[in-house]
């Protein structure tokens, strides 16, 4: 039932033999509290009077409290457990998220990162409280309240004795027809239940097909088609729940009509058949808490598993290997490098060599394996075959501490952080001055922004405070380059197909000057940029169809010369590419 | 009562309390099977407690004791089936409605749709709209109805007390009114603040991380990336310390809880001991049913004060509703319909979004006639989209008017749809059929009609070979429709819809070249009898319109066909070669 990575987490031992003595005591103290009660009850019954009754009512009153008191101890323990191993749980989520990098993160989907780091945590925090509570009541409690009612009474005993599995029993099978038929409607649920969203997500859209008022109705009646639908499960669905409360009231009420006939036969007398009828609820509420919480478990549970599959991701890092700064001679040898998923080879192997700061352009379509390289390029994946080597030292994967510190990705969308500007600029560079600062500002153009900031380089910008268009997020991804001199690798990927041509001029004249003294590579398809390269290197379909000077392979007339008349735009050339 | 944020948020509020008057038998049958769930869970145990006194009493004949048989196994079966009843009935209303919320909620921002995203780009806003729709479901799940039920049964306790011992009864109605008021207030008075400020700090570490793992690669480009969990588990501690008191608060208060359960449970021994008097049975059998009883009223009243405490959650979503508008449904007013040729003149237009922001757009005009097809060209935040929406009649020019076959554009309300059709930037496929998502543009086509405009627009093969063909759904799993092809999905419905005029809202933005030329080309040639105003940041496929106009600062800064600006503007000239990859 617990699952295997609850009871791996450490110090779990000690705080289950720690919980299964509190629940021996308390077991103990529910039965002096029902033992007390009776007793006072009996003895009134008796026509004994109040003031005989006093010391079992002050032992009831003090095993009463124990036993609550004995909860309220678990409870705060618990708590501290599950908070501090939660708080373990998400340190180690995150630390593997910021060593894996941004691929899983788009693998998993962003908001899904962030819910489970969150939210899923907090699920497995409270799974843990449960479960371990839970699942040690449910195996100690019950079976001492038992056997003492069979010290009392054998027969009501076996009567409570025989209701358990019948219960257990029921419930399994109820869930199990209640999940298929939940299965079965799964998908149609599914589609139901986003249809509104759905619906509020497109609005706009159903505006400009003038649809928008006429959908109301649809709304509504998808609304209630899944209303019918949902009722229908839960009527199936809640029949464990009504099986649980069904046997464990009946069996009570059972309990109570065989005590009152065996009373009637003076078989038995009223004290230990009321202590009896008091610890018949007891003895089921255990399992009653159990399957009260039944789904903040399942949720904990797959959250756990959740987490656990991405803990479990394989890291690519080897161990670290000596790379020496890059300079004008240094050389990065790219041999039969080859990556593949699953079926699709997204990279056929390819020979590439690059020498000091040249400037080398990857070209290709959507498709021609041109992220792919890049990927391969900034480390974040592995090639499966081939040899990748810096002057002249192996390496298995470009996930290497001193590459990367000598590397500056500058991506279509360089991200800018919700920070003042100035720590976006000198995110690298933390330790930059005023005056380098400003240098910085001047060089890549952001003086007309930071002219309008209310507070300057102090103004918080990024998403929720200031948004800012994506020509001055490439002026910050650029001025960050520039501050940082020790980085001499610029690693450009489409970092200007989504700008207007306009602003894509100007950045370019900015960006012209920081490529110099260090080495280029830069994945686009705006084609303009590739006059500005010492050497092309063309892709398609996950092979270098061609690597050489713009001006020569334009003259060989290859694919790229092709390339360039087709996107030329002339309507005959349209499907002559090949 | 002020201190209580949900009361407050329920004083103007139009998303509850108006739907408490719907469907009321529904609801009172709800709330009189919650009722018997519990009278039945505490009648039993009242009723066992006389049945073994009374049978410990030998009385002479079975007979004596067969009401208390017959009724201990009826409220033992009574207990669990009105649960269940009470847990069908009351999800059904809830369900119910949240049928006519949701539709409220859609007439609501069906009123500015085309806005909607831009006013609310912060976040998923809709996601959290109509998540706070499903927060309203469990107001009504987890606190109105078990308040309400709990409050029922206090009163039944009382006057079934009364009936005793008129004293013990005033008795019952001070202390069960203190533990059904003091708990819930006390809770949502300390916790609730506690419970606020947890979420405050919640939505803070989320936008933060979500803000950092949005720019995880320059936390690891920068090798700074274990500095970040550190500052990470900084930025919780707070959250974790107010946690912890939120739960510390929770375990001593369900202590107390309980204590005062079990002093009610001695409480009314006590008061048994004086009213019921007698030996080896007689009155003294009612001793055990009525301390008995006591016990399982606890289910009753446990959860009202988590549940009163989560009411502040709950207050916001009430807020967030209640803070959109509250238009009236308009009138349709009758207006003149726009007449043949649609020519669109723009005629000194100017607008700002509010008086006090800077105009977007400064004496524009420019006549469109009907077929003709014109680009207009413009850096991001130009005022070039806009534009778009003036043309529409979504916005309306704060100077200047728009006339579309000299009718004014912005009384034609949804009209417009028949003359205007649009594509944007990333049009939105919903997540239905192929043919669903086509039929939007004419709910009436045929499936020749929707197999004759996927041909046109270069998409009747794909589809023709997917597994369940016009029938696929567009998410399905492995199917993903690249963005050339959701904007040829997006101009099938546009054929369909057949309107004369088709205003294209940078529709090739972050495609490559090969694709963005292809489409351009589908585009032009589909469209070739019709307006087409083309907003685009690109000179690519530029050739192909009439007539290209530059905006700059809100100005009309240039304007003319192709090859006129080709001949007199060197700064067109060198845009386009840039474009073409000189």
């Amino acid at each position: 039932m617990i699952d295997k990575a609850i009871m791996r987490l450490s110090g779990i031992h000690k705080l289950m033999g720690l919980l299964a003595g509190l629940d021996v005591s308390q077991a103990i103290f529910i039965i002096g509290q029902a033992y007390n009660l009776s007793s006072a009850i009996t003895g009134l019954w008796q026509g004994h009077g109040l003031a005989a009754q006093i010391p079992a009512i002050i032992w009831f009153i003090v095993f009463f409290l124990a036993r609550h008191l004995i909860n309220y101890l678990k409870d705060e323990m618990l708590d501290k457990f599950a908070a501090t191993k939660a708080k373990e749980l998400r340190r180690e989520l995150l630390e593997k998220l910021f060593r894996l990098g941004p691929q899983i993160v788009q693998r998993e989907g962003t908001g899904n990162v962030i819910t489970m780091t969150l939210d899923g945590v907090a699920l497995v925090e409270n799974y843990i409280h449960l479960i371990l509570n839970k699942m040690i009541n449910l195996t100690i409690i019950p079976w001492i309240i038992l056997a003492f009612v069979f010290y009392l009474d054998w027969e009501s005993g076996l009567v409570l004795l025989l209701v358990f599995p019948i219960i257990i029993i029921f419930m399994i099978i109820l869930g199990y027809s209640a999940k298929a038929k939940a299965d079965r409607q799964y998908k149609s649920y599914q589609v139901l239940s986003n249809h509104f969203l759905d619906s509020l997500r497109g609005i706009d859209t159903l505006k400009f097909f003038g649809l928008s008022k006429r959908y109301a109705h649809s709304i509504y009646s998808t609304s209630e088609r899944f209303r019918k639908a949902t009722m229908s499960t839960l009527k199936i669905a809640i029949l464990s729940t009504f099986a649980l409360d069904f046997f464990t009231t009946l069996s009570i009420a059972i309990v109570a009509v065989f005590l009152g006939l065996r009373l009637i036969d003076a078989k038995i007398l009223l004290f230990p058949a009321l202590t009896a009828l008091i610890l018949a609820p007891e003895y089921f509420l255990p399992v009653r808490d159990f399957a009260g919480d039944y789904h903040a478990t399942l949720d904990g549970k797959n959250a756990m598993t959740a987490i656990q599959k991405i803990l479990a991701e394989p890291e690519i890092k080897a161990n670290p290997v000596v790379i020496s700064t890059w300079s004008e001679e240094s050389s990065l040898v790219l041999q039969d490098v080859k990556f593949s998923y699953g079926k699709n080879e997204f990279l056929q192997p390819v020979n590439l060599t690059i020498n000091g700061y040249q400037k080398v352009g990857i070209i290709g379509m959507s498709g021609s394996g041109k992220s792919t390289l890049v990927n391969l390029l900034s480390g974040f994946l592995q090639p499966q075959q081939g040899r990748i080597s810096i002057d002249g030292n192996e390496l298995k994967n470009l996930n290497q501490d001193s590459w990367r510190k000598q590397l500056l990705y500058i991506p279509q969308n360089p991200y800018v952080f919700e920070a003042t500007l100035r720590d976006n600029l000198t995110f690298y560079t933390p330790d930059a001055t005023n005056e380098q600062v400003r240098a910085a500002i001047k060089v890549v153009g952001l003086e007309e922004l930071v002219s309008e900031l209310p507070e300057g380089l102090d103004t918080q910008i990024g998403n929720g405070a200031r948004a800012l268009s994506g020509g001055q997020a490439q002026r910050i991804a650029l001025a960050r380059a520039f501050l940082d001199q020790e980085r001499k690798i610029m690693l450009f990927d489409e970092p200007t197909a989504h700008l207007d041509i306009e602003t894509e001029l100007e950045l370019k004249e900015k960006m012209l000057p920081l490529m110099q003294n260090r080495l280029v590579l830069f994945a686009t398809h705006r084609l303009h940029w590739l006059q500005q390269m010492d050497i092309i290197v063309v892709l398609d379909e996950g092979k270098v169809v061609e690597i050489g000077k713009y001006q020569k392979l334009l003259a060989q007339k290859g694919y790229l010369y092709r390339l360039k008349n087709r996107m030329g735009g002339k309507l005959n050339e349209q499907n002559t590419l090949v | 009562m002020n201190k209580i944020p949900l009361f407050k948020e329920l004083k103007h509020d139009r998303w509850v309390k108006p739907f408490f008057k719907q469907y009321k038998k529904t609801l009172v049958t709800a709330l009189i099977l919650g009722f018997f769930t519990f009278f039945c869970g505490s009648a039993l145990m009242f009723n066992s407690g006389y049945l073994i006194s009374k049978s410990a009493s030998l009385p002479v004949n079975i007979l004596l004791v067969y009401v208390p048989i017959v009724l201990t196994r009826a409220f033992g079966i009574g207990r669990p089936l009105f649960k269940y009843l009470e847990r069908l009935t009351s999800h059904n209303w809830v369900l119910k409605m949240t049928s006519k919320l949701r539709l409220k909620l859609y007439q609501t921002l069906e009123k500015d749709a085309v806005f909607f995203k831009r006013d609310y780009r912060m976040g998923d806003v809709l996601g959290l709209l109509a998540e706070d729709i499903n927060h309203l479901q469990n107001l009504y799940l987890r606190t109105i109805f078990p308040t309400v039920i709990a409050w029922i049964i206090y009163i039944f306790v009382v006057i079934g007390v009364g009936f005793f011992s008129w004293w013990f009864a005033l008795v019952m109605l001070l202390y069960f009114g203190g533990i059904l008021i003091v708990f819930p207030l006390w809770s949502v008075i300390v916790n609730g603040a506690r419970q606020k400020r947890e979420k405050v700090l919640k939505n803070e570490l989320y936008t933060d991380l979500t803000d950092n793992v949005l720019g995880i690669s320059d936390w690891i480009f920068s090798q700074r990336a274990q500095e970040y969990v550190a500052l990470h588990e900084d930025s919780e501690a707070e959250l974790l310390a107010v946690q912890a008191k939120l739960r510390k608060f929770n375990n001593l208060r369900n202590f107390l809880f309980e204590l005062a359960f079990g002093m009610l449970a001695i409480l009314t021994l006590l008061w048994t001991s004086t009213r019921f008097i007698g030996t080896h049975g007689g009155d003294a059998n009612w001793i055990a049913a009525f301390v008995l009883a006591v016990f399982p009223l606890v289910d009753a009243f446990a959860g009202l004060p988590a549940a009163s405490q989560e009411t502040n959650i709950y207050a916001d979503s009430l807020n967030r509703l209640n803070n959109l508008p509250d238009k009236a449904i308009t009138k349709k007013v009758e207006t003149d319909l726009p007449q043949n040729p649609l020519d669109l003149k723009v005629q000194h237009v100017s607008f700002q979004y509010t008086a006090t922001q800077k105009e977007v757009l400064k004496d524009i005009t420019i006549n469109i006639s009907q077929g003709e097809k014109i680009a207009i060209l413009g850096r991001s935040g130009s005022g070039k989209s806009t534009l778009a929406n003036l043309l529409r009649g979504d916005l309306q020019p704060t100077k200047g008017s728009i006339l579309l076959g000299d009718a004014v554009v912005s009384t034609l309300d949804d009209t417009v749809a028949d003359y205007i059709g649009v594509i944007q930037q990333v049009p939105y496929l919903f997540n239905t059929t192929v043919i669903n998502n086509v039929r939007l543009g004419n709910e009436n086509a045929t499936e020749k009609e929707v197999w004759d405009v996927l041909e046109r627009v270069n998409l009747k093969k794909m589809i023709a070979a997917l597994p369940n063909g016009l029938e696929t759904m567009v998410d399905e799993a492995g199917l993903r429709f690249s963005g050339g092809e959701r904007h040829r999905l997006a101009l099938a419905r546009i054929l369909l819809q057949n309107t004369p005029i088709v205003i294209l809202d940078e529709p090739t933005v972050g495609l490559d070249p090969i694709t963005e030329q292809a489409l351009i080309n589908t585009f032009m040639q589909e469209l070739k009898n019709k307006t087409i105003i083309w907003i685009t940041h690109h000179l690519k496929g530029i050739d192909n319109v009439d007539r290209v106009i530059f905006i700059e600062n809100g100005i009309l800064e240039m304007e003319g066909s192709p090859t006129y600006l080709e001949q007199t503007s060197a700064r067109y000239r060198n845009l386009k070669n840039i474009d073409n990859g000189e």
